[in-house]
């Protein structure tokens, strides 16, 4: 189910480009649209398509398994912290839903780049960036020493 | 200093009646090379297609006040370059749309109401000049700063390919409208006609290769945008309704 960028509502702002973990989406070199250059491995995580803020990106499936009408939108709304799904289904059915996806309001967290360098010696550690402090625990469990 | 009309320093070679078919010459390539990339791309039927979709999916007619009210809300959208997130590529569309205007309206008022030099008012080719600067400012910032391939996609800031194109003989025009015009002010005719040349040659690219560059953008695109307005309105738009939700946040 790649992803699909609709060249006519495409304002070639790049946010796709920035935000594909796959990164698989690029930006035509003849109409400075958005486009994906290696639709197989296209993850469907969906964060293009939320993250695009002219609503110019779709997943749709391969005709040879989900053909004919299928659609799924999405508009993401940073100020209400919510995103609506709109899930139109070949047989004519549509269902539209909203979920929450923050539980802090919007531009709130702070960046990677806004904390301190790590101490390269903490490389070896189990330890993730910023751990435990970053998950608000004292300490984390650890394994016991093998015998 | 730039209060002269630098086509009338042209009639000494150039008839006033050759500039005047020039431009008009160039106000066809526009409709010709929009119509040939639409039928070539095949938008136009594309268009027509999600159009009749989007009408046999309506929930409802529009009345023709709502069609007007829909349309005059696309122009007035578009007018401030709406349609743009983010406020520097915003900022840097409108320094270059007004520029243009401004650049193409003089241009066509100095060569066909004022080909003599003693009668053209002075605002005139003051105006000439100041949109020229604005298409140079926005158009560089763009160039170097904000093109999406640059910013997102690692091209370096001097790539240059199709896609700029459009903008680059937009530049283009402009920086050598406005060297030969302080060139022409300063009296030296030999290098005013090299850069006249040169002026020419980036104007006969902007508006002889619409078929190949994003020239037309200017015209499908408050069309669409008007659509997404009427699918919207009609209920036919695939998007979600964003004003159906129940879900309550704390903050």
């Amino acid at each position: 189910m790649p992803t699909y960028t609709d060249m006519t509502r495409c304002d070639g702002c790049g946010e796709c480009v920035d935000i594909c973990p796959s990164d698989i989406m690029h930006i035509d070199p003849v109409t400075r649209r958005s486009y994906n250059i290696e639709p197989n491995f296209c993850w469907e995580c969906y964060a293009c398509v939320k993250a695009c803020p002219q609503q110019a990106i779709e997943v749709r499936g391969y005709a040879d398994f989900a053909p004919l009408g299928h659609k799924v939108r999405v508009i993401r709304e940073e100020k209400k912290g919510l995103v609506f799904w709109k899930v139109m289904f070949r047989d004519g059915r549509v269902k539209e839903f909203s979920f929450p996806i923050r539980t802090t309001p919007w531009g709130s967290i702070k960046s990677p780049s806004d904390y301190e360098a790590p101490d390269p010696s903490e490389l070896n550690s189990p330890m993730l960036s910023h751990e435990p402090a970053a998950l608000k625990v004292a300490k984390l469990p650890t394994l016991p020493p093998a015998n | 200093m730039f209060s002269s009309n630098p086509f009338a320093d042209l009639t000494g070679f150039l008839p006033p009646l050759v500039m005047q078919a020039y431009i008009v010459l160039m106000i066809f390539a526009v409709p010709i090379g929009t119509l040939l990339e639409t039928y070539h791309k095949g938008s136009a039927k594309f268009f027509a297609q999600r159009r009749k979709k989007a009408a046999a999916a309506a929930q409802r007619r529009l009345s023709g006040m709502e069609t007007a009210s829909l349309a005059a809300r696309t122009i007035a959208e578009a007018a401030v370059s709406g349609e743009f997130c983010k406020w520097k590529r915003r900022t840097s569309h409108l320094l270059m749309m007004y520029g243009f205007l401004l650049h193409v309206i003089t241009t066509i008022v100095m060569v066909f109401a004022y080909p003599e030099a003693a009668r053209t008012p002075i605002i005139l080719p003051a105006l000439w000049d100041i949109g020229a600067l604005m298409i140079l400012v926005g158009g560089l910032w763009f160039f170097f700063f904000l093109r999406v391939n640059v910013v997102y996609d690692g091209d370096s800031p001097f790539h240059v390919g199709r896609a700029d194109l459009f903008v680059g003989s937009l530049i283009g025009t402009a920086a050598f409208a406005l060297i030969w015009h302080w060139v022409q002010t300063a009296g030296n005719p030999t290098a005013s006609l090299i850069l006249f040349g040169v002026y020419i040659f980036f104007t006969t690219l902007l508006f002889g290769s619409v078929f190949w560059s994003k020239f037309a953008h200017m015209f499908y695109k408050p069309v669409v945008a008007f659509q997404r307005r009427v699918e919207e309105a009609n209920g036919s738009s695939d998007l979600p309704n964003t004003a159906h939700s129940h879900t309550v946040r704390s903050f």
